[in-house]
């Protein structure tokens, strides 16, 4: 047996030995992701292509019947309702990004602004509210936001609200505990972008005379703009599929996709349609990830965001 | 004189926005200590409803089984995710990317999704086998899925951040590989094992909708409980249990913060 050989049999057994080990190490967590969470998932989805039995539990045959009903075809005929509650996820959805984007945005620049050393206390001042259990962070807020609290007085007072309704249970009340919920996820972002920000850049615009919004929205504003992304996904797509705010600020009436999904499960009503809506929110979860991968190659190193 | 000015219209906003994101948990802090019944205003202070916090039984379970969920499964996402992050270490060099995206599918699925699919699993796995009655095993399961790839990704950040020449120094040192693993790479990843299990414990104690959907009946946790009792109507001793909740959490991650922190000194210093 010449040297050669020997050498190619060590090698091949230790390949079969880090295939053994990498089998050893992965296997227990990948197994356990894929039984628990993968299979779940896959039977959901296929949950929604079938009818609904009785108890709301699924049987076959399969059809398309959950996904008329998200889109308000009912046994009698049009009842929007559902399709309202959709809309309603994608308004509430963007109009809490868009004003989480306009707290963030300064707050984030007004952070880098200040001394190294307490930066980092800073950003840690905003994210320890979100350490919180969110039921008990939403509680507050109807605390803050019941009749006759000094908030709801001064807004009747302003003529904001009719006399002794309170803030809350409403729509503007599911905005404000949704931007509430989701500052931090902006500032963390876009802060990484503001400190990697090249000041040259604006020294040039201001040595050319641009004016300040100007010297902003061309040098500034482009370069944080990978920031502002990513955390408009990370804002935008738990906010489409959040479920505890409207449950407890909003009341009957502004309920959003994951009260509507929870319903048809915790009653047991109608597993197919909540499994539709499910489906959506998986899909607006994926376009998102894509979203955030081409930024991330942008960003570089855009997986740190996520945590 | 123009940027002054910029400057402290910044700084009044950041502090309007600090009383912003505290004054909800000031107002639970605050009102768990009122004297009386009444939700909307202060009329004295006292301790009374930490009092009857002791007394109420079923507050007493859900705290155990909140700690019983949170400790179980915190132990058993560190083992499992310790093994994941260094084997992702070890064969970084494979194209691992079916495994990346594994990981991260916990982090980025909906809360709701996530709790849902496994709900409609347990039930009718249950149906078809009689195994895994809703209840805290399922709650332990479901918990040890989310927090596995954060024990994950903590412990092989912390291996990428070692030099790769300990390794073989270790394999000189020490003969067998159980050797290795004892005296070599469980002290030297020691902080990250501690972060991540605290990391865990805290996810699992926040957590409220994947418990509340994988939950039995006999199972509540006391976020279970707590958005039980607001559904029902607000009870004072809500912000009394909340207000302990708060700072217990606040603690645990103080001490995960502190771990993490230690963990990029060290690995500042070997670099």
């Amino acid at each position: 047996m010449s040297t050669n050989t020997i050498a190619v049999m060590g090698r091949s057994q230790g390949m079969v030995r880090e295939a053994r080990h990498l089998l050893f190490t992965v296997a227990p967590g990948a197994l356990w992701i894929v039984i628990f969470l993968v299979l779940p998932s896959l039977y959901l989805m296929a949950v929604a292509f079938m009818t609904n039995g009785p108890y709301g539990l699924p049987q076959m045959p399969l059809s398309l019947n959950s996904f008329k009903q998200l889109a308000g075809v009912g046994f009698l005929g049009w009842s929007p309702g559902n399709l309202y509650t959709l809309l309603r996820s994608l308004w509430q959805t963007l109009v809490a990004t868009g004003l989480v984007v306009l707290v963030a945005y300064p707050l984030a620049y007004y952070i880098t602004t200040c001394r190294a050393k307490w930066r980092p206390i800073m950003l840690l001042l905003v994210v320890v509210p979100s350490w919180t259990n969110q039921v008990i962070r939403t509680f507050g807020w109807m605390n803050l936001l019941a009749p006759g609290t000094p908030l709801s007085n001064a807004a009747e007072v302003l003529g904001f609200i009719s006399p002794n309704m309170g803030l809350y249970p409403s729509n503007f009340a599911v905005t404000l505990g949704l931007v509430y919920n989701f500052l931090p996820f902006m500032v963390l972002p876009l802060y990484a972008a503001f400190e990697k920000l090249d000041t040259a850049q604006v020294e040039a615009a201001q040595d050319l005379y641009a004016k300040p919004t100007r010297a902003f929205w061309h040098a500034v504003f482009p370069q944080t703009l990978p920031g502002l992304l990513a955390g408009i996904v990370l804002v935008a797509i738990p906010a489409f599929g959040m479920y505890v705010i409207p449950e407890l600020l909003g009341g009957g009436k502004a309920m959003m996709l994951g009260n509507l999904v929870a319903t048809q499960f915790s009653g047991g009503s109608n597993w197919p349609l909540g499994a539709a809506g499910a489906i959506l929110m998986l899909i607006a979860t994926f376009i998102g990830l894509f979203a955030m991968r081409r930024i991330g190659k942008r960003l570089g190193g855009g997986e740190e965001v996520v945590i | 004189m123009r940027k002054r000015t910029l400057k402290r219209g910044l700084t009044a906003f950041w502090w309007i926005t600090l009383v912003f994101l505290y004054l909800p948990l000031a107002v639970v802090v605050l009102f768990s200590f009122n004297a009386s019944n009444s939700a909307a205003s202060m009329t004295g202070l006292s301790l009374r409803w930490y009092h009857q916090l002791l007394g109420n039984e079923q507050i007493m379970t859900a705290f155990g089984n909140t700690l019983v969920l949170a400790i179980c499964s915190s132990v058993i996402a560190l083992v499992i995710g310790c093994l994941i992050g260094y084997g992702m270490y070890r064969h970084r060099h494979r194209k691992l990317g079916w495994l990346i995206v594994l990981i991260y599918l916990p982090i980025v699925l909906p809360d709701i999704v996530f709790g849902i699919s496994e709900m409609a699993f347990f039930v009718q796995f249950h149906r078809l086998t009689g195994l895994l009655q809703p209840g805290l095993g399922t709650m332990i399961i479901a918990h040890v899925t989310f927090q596995i790839p954060f024990v994950a990704l903590i412990v092989y950040s912390r291996f990428v951040g070692l030099d790769p020449t300990l390794f073989e120094a270790a394999k000189d040192l020490y003969a067998t590989p159980v050797k290795r693993v004892v005296h070599f790479m469980l002290p030297t990843i020691k902080p990250a094992l501690i972060s991540a299990f605290f990391l865990s414990f805290t996810l699992s104690v926040d957590d409220f909708v994947i418990s509340f959907f994988t939950a039995g009946p006999e199972s509540a946790t006391l976020p279970i409980y707590i958005w039980g009792a607001i559904k029902k109507g607000v009870s004072p001793e809500i912000n009394a249990i909340a207000t302990l909740m708060i700072g217990a959490v606040a603690i645990a991650a103080a001490i995960s913060l502190l771990f993490s922190r230690k963990n990029q000194h060290s690995r500042k210093r070997q670099s």
